[in-house]
């Protein structure tokens, strides 16, 4: 343990061994023996069954597809916004930039079960428009095109973010030369801005890609009624035959995600060694492109994608929650609260998944906020070998699918803990741990970022009066990493309050999230009662964005995502 | 170091007030969320000092979460309300269950229950043929599924997730003139089989399909609230489940979980689940509206040891026909 403090740098002894020891806990551990019942399954021969079963290559072919196309649509879109929005001057950037990223914090499964609502024969919306196509048209949607799309839709706003960083740094000087040598727009766009853009463009891509290879939510309610199955719904359907292979087998499937998010962050690795973008000048390319006449075709163009991705799905959900029973058409006659009214005041279910998703996503945000200060803090003043392994530690987790560290988690807490003798399988311990460990390097970008542009000459002013080191943190470090860390703490909140990879394999009596309630009332035919409580989530995730957009003045500039 | 390991401990705690009193039951059911809900409201109502948490999924799904429980050591489960004796007999065989012999089993024909108690019958679900109005054909038998005017329209649940259509697969299988051979004449009609009973109910509502293999009580009480649904009894009879109760033997409220027991098979109970449009078990009750008389009603038989045995060859056979799902 020598060599934990270093001559100016006074971090208490304990501070790095108990970041060491966290991340050992939160991704080591659960990675390690994910690999080691992996292995066994190999050892004892059980692999082979599953490798051999034809469903699992269809799986990851399915995967495959579905990934690959959906991450295009995601680039198309995402990539059409961040340029408009950043490099012209089209009006209403503001409210265009809010309402894109909004499909982001909306959970998966409430944009399948939305856009299922807006179409095929069963739509409420398009009956009451009497629009509705005829008896046994089969729902296009419940296909592998229908779960690309939506996939597209849902991580767009991720391309869009990715690429919007990239492009808010791009220098100025090379597009006012190209402009002055008489170039046109067309050409400053093709020579300058989009070779630029690349890195964005890659990272958004990769980005996309993980996260479509791990989403559980879409292919849920979009394949399963078509028997078109991916590798994170066959885990899902392996746990409901659970045999005593069960755990050897999710194992290995978790095995496959995990290597095909990898090889994707790998190839993205690769695309962009060996070049180099940086370039000098002074940056921020605002307004680059003037729209002119363009501008009347392109405003209604963006709301009207808007109003496909947001509105209408909307629209539809209401609509579901209204309808007196199925296939009744809606109108103001048959318009019936029911649905509310059940899942307001008689399902207990609500008042549960509301509570626990809310305190889950409350102990998240904060408990790691408190974990990722230290850290930060430890990582910031050591910049030495072990720092940088023990800040990638921290980044696995998040970068692979959720439902793999699930499993993980479920194979780490199967048998009741040694020692204490109990069993955390089944509580709602498991799904926190899940989400600390998932959600660490969300929460600890943001403090990081804050802590390497503090002026060091601060706290040691404070060091030399003989302050000490949580008196330094408090009256020091905290108030001037403050911003960071609320942005830390909201964005930490949002994506797990919404969360369904996660806990869709970890709930159990009384520990369901709102993600989990909603797909289980779906599930049981209750679609009218899962459109109702997914109503009330959007309600509750739009309220919550609008608070940070009012906040947004007060924060240090990048802090908010969608905002400029 | 200390400090901030308690005042987490502490935050969390305070997060965390999920109440883990001694006389809170935990229910496994397969009832959609409102019936699962209302019973629980029953029972609440009737012995307040009891609370009740409950998870509903289908049959085949809730007891891989309890094996999966199970095997973790942390069964969490009081009390399991599923679709069928044969899942519960597995259960029994296996020594997962309580006997508890209930004074109320003395209004119940013998078939009903359990001779050592281990399990309950609540209620008659029978299995048979939902059809949107709008339909060309008023299907009256199993065999009008496989016509071709019902081609590409036919939707049924997934024996992999209901435990009532898995019932209703073994049940067809043994009957003379249906058998696999029926399932693959289905299957090459275009039928499809996914998800459970809830999703059929929607599929054939809202029109996406035309014909439904469903149990009763959904078709029968959308109707009631206008949707555009009939629910016929084929000529060559219906299937069967009875949604037994039991408890578990890993139980840490029996007591509280034997008066469940009770209230479910009490007069009260059975007027409860009358009232949500269910085929009460107990002798001497009414049938819900919409409902032929309880003699009417042709439920064909099925032998439940030989079902137990057969049970995962014929999951097998089922998925070879569709697909696994």
């Amino acid at each position: 343990m020598q060599g934990y403090v270093r001559p100016g740098n006074s971090q208490p002894a304990w501070l790095f061994p108990f970041i060491v020891i966290s991340v050992l806990f939160l991704s080591v551990l659960p990675l390690a023996r994910l690999a080691m019942v992996g292995i066994a399954a190999f050892a004892s021969g059980g692999v082979i069954d599953v490798l051999s079963e034809p469903l699992l290559w269809q799986a990851t072919y399915y995967t495959m597809v579905t990934s690959v196309l959906g991450t295009i649509i995601s680039l198309l879109i995402g990539c059409l916004f961040a340029f408009l929005l950043t490099l012209t001057d089209i009006r209403g950037k503001g409210p265009l930039s809010f309402f894109f990223v909004l499909p982001m914090m909306i959970p998966p499964q409430v944009t399948a079960l939305a856009w299922v609502q807006m179409s095929g024969p069963s739509s409420p919306l398009l009956k009451a428009l009497s629009l509705a196509p005829p008896l046994g048209s089969p729902q296009s949607l419940y296909s592998v095109g229908g779960i690309a799309l939506l996939y597209g839709v849902q991580h767009a706003p991720l391309v869009y973010l990715a690429l919007r960083a990239g492009l808010m740094t791009l220098p100025r000087d090379g597009v006012e030369a190209a402009r002055l040598s008489g170039a046109s727009s067309l050409r400053v766009f093709r020579d300058i801005i989009l070779p630029l853009s690349l890195p964005g463009i890659i990272a958004g891509a990769a980005i996309s890609f993980v996260s479509c290879t791990g989403n559980f939510g879409i292919p849920a309610i979009l394949g399963i009624p078509a028997s078109i199955f991916t590798l994170p719904t066959l885990i899902f359907t392996k746990f409901s035959a659970f045999t005593s292979r069960t755990f050897g087998d999710v194992a290995v499937l978790s095995a496959i995600i995990a290597m095909i998010s990898v090889a994707g962050l790998m190839i993205q690795d690769r695309a962009l060694r060996g070049r180099d973008y940086r370039v000098i000048g002074l940056s921020g390319a605002n307004a680059a492109f003037e729209l002119g006449p363009w501008r009347l075709l392109f405003t209604p163009f963006l709301w009207t994608i808007l109003f496909f991705m947001l509105a209408a799905p909307f629209f539809a959900l209401v609509a579901g929650a209204l309808v007196p029973a199925y296939g009744v058409p809606l109108s103001f006659k048959t318009m019936s609260l029911h649905a509310f009214q059940e899942i307001l005041f008689r399902q207990a279910v609500t008042r549960t998944a509301f509570i626990n998703s809310l305190s889950l996503a409350g102990a998240t945000a904060l408990g790691l906020l408190v974990v990722a200060v230290l850290a930060a803090y430890a990582l910031a003043r050591r910049r030495d070998a072990v720092s940088r392994i023990i800040a990638s530690l921290i980044e696995i987790p998040y970068s692979l699918p959720g439902i793999v560290m699930a499993v993980a988690f479920i194979l780490v807490f199967a048998a009741p803990i040694p020692v204490l003798n109990v069993s955390l399988y089944g509580t709602i311990w498991i799904i926190l741990i899940a989400y600390f460990s998932s959600f660490f390097a969300v929460s600890l970008k943001p403090v990081v970022s804050a802590f390497h542009q503090l002026d060091p000459a601060l706290e040691e002013a404070a060091r030399l009066s003989g302050a000490g080191f949580f008196r330094r943190l408090f009256d020091i470090i905290v108030p001037l990493i403050a911003p960071a860390a609320g942005a830390s703490v909201i964005l930490v909140f949002l994506i797990a309050c919404n969360e369904l990879t996660i806990s869709a394999l970890l709930w159990s009596a009384g520990t369901q999230t709102l993600g989990v309630a909603i797909y289980n009332l779906d599930d049981s035919g209750s679609s009218d009662l899962a459109s109702a409580l997914s109503v009330l989530v959007v309600l509750m995730v739009v309220v919550m964005m609008l608070l940070l957009e009012l906040l947004a003045k007060r924060l240090p500039k990048g802090v908010v995502p969608w905002r400029s | 170091m200390k400090t901030i390991v308690s005042a987490a401990a502490l935050l969390a705690a305070s997060l965390f007030a999920i109440p883990a009193s001694a006389a809170n039951l935990v229910l496994y059911t397969s009832q959609p969320n409102e019936d699962a809900q209302a019973t629980v409201d029953g029972f609440m109502a009737a012995n307040p000092d009891i609370k009740v948490d409950w998870v509903r999924d289908g049959t085949p799904k809730i007891i891989a979460k309890l094996q999966a429980e199970i095997q973790a050591g942390n069964p969490v489960a009081d009390l399991l309300l599923i679709a069928d004796v044969v899942t519960l007999e597995r259960l029994k065989e296996e020594g997962k269950l309580l006997a508890y012999k209930s004074p109320e089993a003395a209004a119940y024909d013998a078939t009903l229950y359990d001779a050592d108690g281990y399990y309950y019958s609540t209620k008659l679900i029978t299995t048979g043929i939902m059809y949107n109005t709008s339909a060309a054909m008023k299907p009256a038998s199993w065999k009008d599924l496989a016509k071709p005017e019902a081609k590409g329209l036919v939707t049924m649940p997934s024996p992999l997730a209901s435990g009532a259509a898995l019932i209703h697969a073994q049940t067809l299988a043994a009957v003379p003139g249906l058998g696999w051979d029926f399932y693959k004449s289905l299957q090459a009609n275009g039928a499809i089989a996914a998800g459970g009973n809830g999703a059929v109910l929607k599929s054939v509502a809202s029109g996406e399909k035309a014909y439904g293999v469903v149990v009763d009580y959904l078709p029968i009480r959308e109707k009631a609230k206008g949707a555009p649904v009939e629910f016929v009894f084929p000529s060559e009879g219906v299937s069967a489940v009875t949604e037994p109760v039991g408890i578990l033997a890993s139980s840490k409220n029996a007591e509280a979980a034997k008066k469940f027991v009770d209230y479910v098979l009490s007069e009260k109970g059975q007027e409860g689940f009358l009232k949500l449009g269910y085929i009460p078990a107990r002798n001497g009750m009414k049938v819900p509206d919409g409902f032929p008389a309880r003699d009417t009603i042709k439920v064909l038989p099925i032998k439940a040891a030989e079902a137990l045995k057969n049970t995962d060859q014929d999951l097998k056979i089922f998925s070879g026909i569709y697909g696994s799902n």
